[in-house]
């Protein structure tokens, strides 16, 4: 029997996970832009959106996070390490390219270094995801062979009842039904017919693009060029992506004092591949944009066997030249052909 | 016929004959209501241009990419009145020579397409004469107004929320066609002048630096604005410091090719006798 979580139950929800000392996270508006951000009740949730302009990957990854603060006396050097805060989370109203972003970045993280900020955030989160009812020109998880409903990286997929009344609750991991125990006199068993899930179109053949790249002979493809001509390489494809993770570490503060941060970093910019020579061995924008589509569909899949991309589509939506990855991976896909 | 056809079959014309090698346009873009930034370099290539309401975004940054008028070819350009300006200010500051540059002109006076007469800078002079004189439409003017009702402390929390979205892609920094340090002092790590980080410091840093560097250089063309991916309303800060420039040094930036940058200059009679 399918559990039913109707909508007038979501606010003694979110009061009865936030009482029990988590804190409860959904997409809501913030000064004219929407984002992942903590609520009080569930009035403020904004679920009705397509998706939210900034990606759920800072709440795993904040765009900059102090490491440590050091100091460095005659005598000694003192550093104080920081640690991300603790607690656990509930992030209510995920989307699934959004939280399988956090699924094929978990390798990535525990791989040669398990990075403790991640996966503390990791292991205090429950992801619960809400099937897309609508999707945009821009959406393309079916490319990535993923669905507005995929199970990828959730812990709870909800899906919406007809006319908005409610969600059908699956649970899908220990952590999920943990979070959902705590609720379970708010829920009702019963299976009232879910909307349907929102049919996104397969925009590029994500296979042959692959084939197309491990090609040695395309890496100097004049296409290179043409595709990222108009590209101004700015990163903000790179930092609304929910994958893309690179990162720079900075110390702020003076030479004997300051702290230490991790702070975003985009393949874009061209400081990135910068040599302290002067030579940049990624000296053009085209050289730039053919290592981010490499690293997502050829590196990283020959690493840790999955695609660097959900297919969110934020790449395209907020590009100011209307570039993005939908559109080279298609020109791949003929090219492939 | 359309405008759009006629500059299409001007394109044409300027690349068959020659006289440009390259024709920076708008295509169509991947929806209904986008356009792209288009370049075209064959005259079979020039149907592809678009030319309509939805061609907002200033094209004269691409004139400065590196190489691109090193071998003193022409190339032509679809330019508004804010985007001739920036020429002007880029031919002022000896970025480039506005000789190399064919301007397509056009403006949207309320969304409506209308075609510009003239090729070179100086053919708009009259024009952009008169626009110094006119009251500017400013996109969120009521916004704007808003702001300068605040007392200080509250304007001070309003740009301390607006800031705080700012996740530090210089989205701004890449469409603004004033921004075109080939090392910027984000960029510059040794020492490193501002922060990194997109804490509170770092976003104020960076955003005001960057006003203060516009100041009497920026055109008002919204490229910022329509980059920013977080919405922050960048086109204000840019028109609050416009105006003092105007109101302060009756300076109305990319009138002439050959104006002097406001705060790169200096007169034996400026008021202010500190810097001497």
């Amino acid at each position: 029997m399918t559990k039913i979580l109707f909508t007038d139950k979501l606010d003694s929800c979110v009061e009865r996970w936030r009482s029990a000392g988590m804190t409860v996270i959904g997409p809501v508006q913030r000064a004219n832009s929407s984002v992942y951000g903590a609520v009080k009740s569930a009035s403020e949730l904004d679920l009705n959106l397509v998706l939210t302009d900034r990606s759920i990957k800072e709440l795993f990854f904040p765009q900059s996070e102090p490491m440590l603060r050091y100091a460095i006396t005659k005598a000694e050097i003192n550093t104080d390490e920081f640690l991300p805060p603790s607690g656990p989370r509930i992030i209510f109203g995920a989307r699934a390219c959004d939280a399988s972003g956090l699924a094929i970045d978990d390798p990535l993280f525990g791989w040669d270094y398990k990075d403790e900020y991640w996966f503390q955030r990791r292991n205090e989160s429950v992801i619960v995801t809400i099937a897309c009812t609508k999707a945009d020109e821009f959406c393309m998880c079916t490319s990535l062979k993923l669905s507005p409903d995929s199970t990828k990286g959730s812990d709870i997929l909800l899906r919406p009842l007809e006319n908005n009344k409610g969600w059908q609750v699956e649970e899908l991991t220990d952590r999920g039904r943990e979070a959902f125990k705590s609720v379970a006199d708010l829920l009702q068993e019963g299976s009232d017919p879910a909307a349907a899930t929102v049919t996104v179109p397969e925009k590029f053949n994500a296979d042959a693009c692959a084939e197309w790249l491990k090609n040695p002979e395309n890496f100097e493809s004049r296409f290179w060029k043409e595709i990222s001509a108009r590209c101004i390489g700015c990163g903000s494809c790179t930092y609304l992506c929910p994958t893309c993770h690179c990162f720079d570490i900075q110390d702020e503060g003076g030479s004997f004092e300051g702290i230490r941060r991790k702070n975003w970093d985009s393949c874009s910019f061209a400081l990135f591949t910068m040599h302290t020579s002067g030579h940049n061995p990624r000296s053009t924008q085209s050289a730039r944009w053919r290592q981010r589509i490499m690293h997502k569909f050829n590196y990283f899949p020959g690493k840790f066997s999955a695609n660097s991309c959900s297919g969110c589509g934020r790449c395209t939506r907020e590009c100011p030249v209307d570039m993005g990855i939908t559109e080279t991976l298609q020109e791949i896909s003929k090219l492939s052909q | 016929m359309s405008i759009e056809q006629q500059y299409r079959t001007r394109a044409k014309e300027l690349l068959s004959a020659g006289e440009v090698k390259m024709v920076i346009g708008y295509g169509a873009g991947t929806t209904a209501e986008r356009r792209r930034p288009l370049f075209i370099t064959s005259p079979d290539e020039t149907e592809r241009l678009v030319l309509d309401s939805a061609c907002i975004a200033n094209l004269s940054g691409y004139l400065v990419t590196e190489g691109l008028l090193s071998d003193e070819k022409r190339v032509a350009v679809f330019l508004r009145p804010e985007g001739i300006r920036a020429l002007n200010v880029l031919a002022a500051e000896a970025q480039l020579d506005p000789l190399q540059v064919v301007i397509i002109g056009f403006d949207l006076p309320k969304g409506e397409l209308k075609a510009l007469q003239g090729s070179s800078v100086d053919d708009f002079t009259a024009l952009l004469g008169a626009l110094k004189e006119s009251t500017p439409d400013v996109d969120g003017r009521e916004l704007l107004e808003k702001i300068e009702k605040m007392s200080p402390e509250e304007r001070f929390a309003f740009w301390q929320e607006e800031f705080s979205k700012c996740i530090k892609c210089y989205a701004c920094r890449q469409a603004c066609p004033m921004c075109y340090c080939r090392r910027c002092i984000v960029d510059s790590n040794q020492p490193q002048w501002v922060n990194t980080s997109s804490h509170t410091l770092g976003n104020f840093e960076w955003n005001i630096v960057r006003a203060f560097h516009l100041s009497g250089r920026c055109v008002e063309c919204g490229n910022c604005d329509r980059a920013c991916p977080v919405n922050i309303p960048l086109r204000l800060i840019n028109r609050k410091m416009a105006q003092e420039v105007l109101d302060s040094f009756n300076h109305f930036a990319g009138t002439s090719k050959t104006q002097e940058p406001v705060l790169a200059s200096f007169k034996k009679d400026d008021s202010e006798t500190f810097i001497l």
